[in-house]
């Protein structure tokens, strides 16, 4: 998952990482600066939903412009 | 309608001490205030965010709109109503071109009082996902709960939220729709405290029924709903078609009353929103980008 925005507030990993527990998703943020953070995500399609649906509000001090999303390329045959 | 507290009931829950928000962004805003109908020389005692306003009319009918100390404050007629606002605003009330479509009946629906945040109620009006459970057999009936996918956005050409392509089916959509079918809707927040619902029109299917929420903000937990509607539907009558609107709100009403927080969190915190709750994720994302934070909860408690 792929967040832009004005992301520089320190609250916003700690906010990611509540939610993410809550929704009980597996993540890892692989990149963060003021403008993108990079997030990886393991867990059912609908609760990734939610997470998306959640960070795009974020926390008060935060501002998201877009969330994109692409399946993480762990199946190979 | 509704029984009517005197201001000072219904005053005393202003905004609480330990803040003081700025507000200006929406103190420049244009509010309901009344009803054109109802203008009369005596005036209508109210209260716009915390300042006790008068709305009164003089003979010929003209409104005028006193603040607290007396100052005289902008003034305009739209929808049926009287607008006004404490401060300057610097654009015109938005447009509903529909207000001005021949053939229409135009319904001033009158006022419910509800003690909760007029971003509460707007938001509120914005859930479809409440229909069965809140306006059952009316507006929606189990076993038909599942939301289905539907277009939220604000748009930027506009600067307004809108949700689009927004179907469900409702066993009685209106006071004209006679079996259940199922109902497509649009919705339209142009201002902090006013929302358009555009609705399928059974008698005309190339047009939409509009109906609006006009939220005259009191406190920052306390509201007048105004709802008005511009209708196709040229054989109800205007008593029932008030009565039909009045009930669903009453519904309304009586959630929104025991909504936990007060005021409308615009952190979602101990929330889960869900894909269903696009269009109130929307809604709120706006309000943050404008500092509409008026009857708002900013930090997740
Ligand atoms: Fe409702």
């Amino acid at each position: 998952m792929t967040i832009l925005g004005d992301l520089g507030a320190a609250s916003f990993l700690p906010w990611i990482r509540r939610h993410a527990d809550r929704l009980g998703l597996a993540q890892t943020v692989s990149h963060a600066d003021d403008e993108r953070i990079e997030l990886e995500l393991d867990g059912p399609e609908e609760l990734i939903d939610m997470m998306e649906v959640g960070c795009l509000l974020g926390p008060i001090d935060v501002w998201v412009e877009t969330i994109g999303r692409e399946p993480l390329a762990v199946q190979t045959s | 309608m509704t029984a009517q507290t005197t201001l000072q009931q219904a005053m005393p829950h202003q905004a609480p001490p330990h803040q003081a928000p700025p507000h200006q962004a929406m103190i420049d805003e244009w509010y309901p205030v009344g009803l054109v109908s109802q203008l009369d020389r005596s005036g209508r005692h109210t209260a716009l965010m915390g300042e006790p306003i008068v709305v009164s009319g003089d003979d010929a009918g003209n409104p005028l709109v006193t603040g607290g100390n007396g100052r005289i404050l902008p003034v305009k007629v739209r929808y049926g109503h009287v607008w006004s606002s404490l401060g300057t605003p610097t654009k015109d009330i938005f447009s509903i071109p529909e207000a001005d479509q021949p053939g229409r009946r135009f319904v001033d629906v009158g006022v419910v009082r509800v003690r909760c945040s007029p971003l509460r109620a707007v938001e509120n009006f914005l859930d479809i996902a409440h229909f069965p459970f809140v306006h059952t057999d009316v507006l929606g009936a189990e076993p038909h709960t599942e939301v289905q996918n539907y277009t939220a956005e604000i748009r930027a050409d506009v600067d307004e939220v809108w949700a689009t392509q927004v179907k469900f089916y409702q066993p009685q959509a209106s006071k004209s729709a006679s079996g259940g079918i199922t109902t497509e809707y649009m919705y339209r927040v142009p201002a902090p405290t006013c929302s358009v619902l555009y609705k399928t029109c059974p008698p005309r299917p190339s047009e939409w029924d509009v109906i609006t929420l006009f939220v005259q903000p009191l406190a920052e937990d306390l509201c007048d709903v105004w709802p008005w509607m511009a209708l196709f539907d040229d054989e109800t009558s205007m008593t029932d078609l008030i009565h039909f609107q009045q009930m669903i709100f009453l519904q309304d009403r009586s959630i929104l009353e025991n909504q936990i927080p007060r005021l409308l969190p615009l952190d979602p915190g101990m929330e889960i929103p869900t894909r269903a709750d696009l269009t109130s994720i929307a809604y709120r994302r706006w309000l943050k980008r404008h500092d509409y934070t008026y009857g708002a909860q900013l930090v997740a408690r």
